[in-house]
């Protein structure tokens, strides 16, 4: 597959005829399915530099042109409320981007258009692409695209993303911008969409001598039309803004270096924005700009009664009003008031019994997803790795070193990852992009709220812990929705205490198969409650406010086939590329220390540990560190030596060694996989800390379990 | 029991019908205009972004069990907001009320 591996798409300037799209709009708007229609498996996941924000990035060739795109994360406004707001922010004013597609929700065009204020303020080339026309249609519904451009003076295209209609013309719109546009300055706009590749392919061969010679600079080349009729807000607001620009254009050789038009650094003042005062913040002079903002808006807060955010967002959407109402038409005025089908399962799934009944099912079922699926896979991939380990030794010699380190340990912890990890993987990856693009979790989320904040976090935190019930790796990665660090933080630590589908494995196969159902809930009840309390723990400890819960919740819709695998395979390949190699790494240390002997020592190391507190067979002390790798290896290795020694489990440990057993596995450390991606997500620091924390809660609860025991049948 | 219980309560808050009102008291289905955002200074600029400003028209859709948050309808989408800043949106029956 490696030598599939995207290239890694080159910065602006290298290629000649590049350009560099980025894709921005609310969520839930099909941002996501345009970028999939577009840039297909070329796609890679990373992160924004310096960041925890995920950043989507893709490329294509299309019409003799390479298109970086970059998929911004879903927002409502550039603000200064998230990481991912000014990730968007900065990312779209800088010289890597060389216009932007704003992807727009026909169904919801008033909220959606407020972002659109947004960005036409930083005054980047734009095109606006109105999504989920087929609905808009349905609803008999009528859209003036010709208003629409008149108004904004910048191409307005239709798009159907599910079935990718519209969607390669945002790209030829694109072409027309970056290339024609500033050679002819007679274009008026735009160019009826059914054009033909053919029509482009020709006035593009043109007008190549033009293009080398004005790459790359669009950006700069780019006469933003005015917009002031539309941008303009009421008087007072308007005066103040205007005294600032001046104060600001003073100044205009130092703050040009930013980026950001004199407007919107004015407004944003107004606002009060953190980051863009951090800019004024260089010398007496330009401080003194802040504080004439200072002093504005106070005067306007005064005069109008409200602070300034609600003054400002009301501006905006007085002007979105009155464009709505020229360019929107209602074909026939009777509603529909049907019930569809999406409603119905929207009253059922937030039912106040169903709602918990549904939920509990989903749980369930993606244990039994991802555990039916990876346990076949996983079957599957290891008769083969026995087969291949066969026709190894037989070569070779089963006791021959090298072999033991490089095919035991290095080939071995790849199948071993492979089988034991990635079967689960992909399938949990499967599920959680059904429910996340059907519309499921914000649901759960609304459910659980109330519940949630007894830990001390909002409902939004189920979200990642549901998803921990399969696997803890996607998990905590799926922790990055959570709006403020503080709440990511949180959310990390008791989703990477939710037992996964490995932790049941081990759980039912020792405690459920030998000692019945009671003690089996018994374990689920220690574990949500160290949950339960480690949230409120981390609530009064970490600085900040628990945050009201603020959410979208859009209708039920079909997943998206092409959405869903593409994600899917993302997802996967990202796990593949950055967990497997690690994976491979320690199990190939494992196997030198186990030949060097080295594990006895560490197994006599850790018998106060294991033996005197835990009261547990000596030999787990090994067993246990390899559970860092794979929580399941604890069993399968605990049952490999029972039958090497002709005994039964039940005869190697006690009934409540199995408790204390189990109870260590299911708390004592997140798996390393989970480690790594929590490190990703936040730092090893913090990673590091989590899980000393959780070997610090396990031995503890697990040594007050045994001397419990002990005090209790001395009695 | 619980189901019985919410009903109660609501009966109990919907007595009188007030004019002006905090969003939790509103009933299901009912649509109010905001009056004035008492939320917190980052919840307040994030309702406002989403358009939830004085003189918008809300609609209360549905409230979660046990005292939990709110969906409400506005400018064509549905939000979840959490009780606690459900409670600080004082709104006001106009005509457009179903009452």
């Amino acid at each position: 597959m490696s030598c599939h591996l995207p290239k890694k798409p080159k910065k602006n300037g290298k290629y000649k005829d590049s350009i560099n799209i980025a894709l921005a709009g609310n969520p839930n708007v099909g941002k996501s399915v345009i970028f999939n229609q577009l840039t297909g498996l070329s796609q890679t996941i990373g992160n924004w530099p310096g960041k925890t924000v995920e950043r989507m990035e893709g490329y294509l060739d299309f019409l003799g042109y390479h298109f970086n795109i970059v998929d911004l994360p879903g927002i409502y406004s550039i603000s200064t409320y998230s990481l991912e707001e000014i990730v968007s922010r900065e990312y779209i004013v800088s010289d890597e981007v060389d216009l932007i597609i704003n992807v727009i929700d026909a169904t919801n065009l008033e909220r959606n258009l407020f972002f659109t204020f947004q960005l036409l303020e930083l005054k980047v080339p734009m095109i606006l692409a109105i999504n989920q026309m087929d609905i808009l249609r349905k609803r008999k519904i009528d859209l003036d695209f010709e208003e629409l451009e008149r108004i904004f003076k910048l191409p307005v295209l239709p798009v159907v993303a599910v079935h990718g209609t519209g969607v390669h013309q945002l790209l030829e719109e694109a072409i027309e911008m970056a290339v024609y546009r500033h050679t002819h300055s007679h274009f008026n706009g735009s160019e009826p969409e059914e054009c033909t590749h053919h029509g482009h392919d020709h006035y593009r061969e043109e007008h190549v001598h033009d293009k080398v010679e004005t790459w790359p600079s669009l950006k700069k080349e780019f006469e933003f039309p005015d917009l002031s009729s539309i941008l303009s807000f009421g008087k007072e607001v308007e005066t103040k803004i205007k005294e600032l620009i001046k104060e600001i254009n003073q100044n205009n050789e130092y703050f040009s270096s930013f980026h950001y038009p004199s407007r919107f650094l004015a407004i944003k003042l107004l606002e009060d924005d953190e980051e863009i005062k951090k800019i004024f913040d260089e010398d007496n002079e330009t401080r003194k700009i802040v504080e004439l903002a200072n002093n504005y808006r106070k005067k306007l807060e005064d005069y109008h009664g409200e602070d300034i955010h609600t003054i400002i967002s009301s501006e905006i959407y007085n002007n979105i009003h009155q464009i709505i109402e020229k360019v929107v038409h209602i074909k026939s005025k009777e509603k529909i008031k049907k019930i569809s089908l999406a409603d119905k399962i929207d009253h059922l799934t937030t039912h106040s019994f169903w709602g918990y009944v549904i939920l509990a099912f989903v749980i369930f079922g993606i244990y039994a997803f991802t555990f039916i699926i990876g346990d076949l896979l996983g079957g599957l991939i290891e008769l083969i790795y026995e087969d291949l380990s066969l026709m190894v030794y037989d070569a070779y010699g089963e006791n021959n070193i090298w072999v033991k380190i490089f095919w035991n340990g290095g080939v071995g912890g790849f199948f071993g990852a492979l089988g034991g990890v990635l079967v689960y993987v992909i399938p949990f990856f499967l599920i959680i992009e059904i429910l996340q693009d059907s519309g499921y979790l914000p649901r759960a989320a609304f459910l659980m709220d109330r519940i949630m904040h007894a830990i001390g976090v909002h409902g939004k935190t189920i979200i990642p812990m549901i998803l921990g019930f399969g696997c803890n790796v996607p998990a905590c990665a799926g922790c990055r929705i959570m709006e403020t660090e503080r709440e990511k933080k949180i959310s990390i630590v008791l989703t990477s205490l939710i037992p996964c589908a490995a932790v049941m494995v081990v759980v039912m196969g020792l405690v459920g198969r030998y000692l019945g159902l009671f003690w089996l809930l018994f374990l689920f009840a220690i574990n949500f409650s160290v949950i339960l309390l480690v949230g409120r723990v981390l609530n009064k400890t970490m600085p900040g406010v628990c945050t009201e819960l603020i959410m979208e919740m859009h209708e039920y819709r079909v997943p998206n086939y092409n959405v869903i695998t593409k994600q899917t395979w993302l997802r996967s390949k990202e796990f593949i590329y950055k967990a497997l190699p690690l994976i491979i790494v320690l199990g190939i240390t494992l196997e030198i220390l186990l030949e060097l002997r080295a594990l006895d020592p560490i197994n006599i190391i850790l018998s106060p540990i294991t033996v005197f507190w835990l009261g547990l067979p000596i030999v787990t002390g090994v067993f246990l560190i390899y559970g860092i790798l794979r929580k399941e290896l604890t069993l399968i290795l605990l049952a490999l030596l029972a039958s090497s020694m002709g005994l039964t489990l039940l005869e190697l440990m006690t009934p409540i060694q199995m408790i204390v057993f189990c109870l260590v596995t299911m708390l004592y450390i997140p798996c390393f996989a989970t480690i790594i991606i929590i490190a990703k997500q936040t730092s090893w620091k913090y990673a590091l800390q989590i899980s000393f924390m959780e070997i610090s809660v396990a031995l503890l609860i697990g040594g007050l379990i045994h001397f419990s025991y002990i005090f209790f049948i001395t009695l | 029991m619980i189901k019985s219980m919410h009903k109660k309560s609501h009966k109990h808050k919907g007595f009188g019908t007030p004019l002006i009102k905090c969003l939790t008291e509103c009933d299901k289905g009912e649509e109010v205009k905001v009056l004035s955002v008492n939320a917190g200074y980052g919840a307040k600029r994030r309702l406002a972004n989403l358009g939830i400003v004085p003189g918008t028209i809300i609609k209360k859709k549905k409230e979660a069990p046990f005292h939990g948050p709110l969906e409400i309808y506005v400018k064509g989408t549905s939000l979840v907001i959490g009780r606690g800043i459900a409670s600080k949106i004082l709104v006001e029956c106009d005509e457009a009320c179903s009452y």
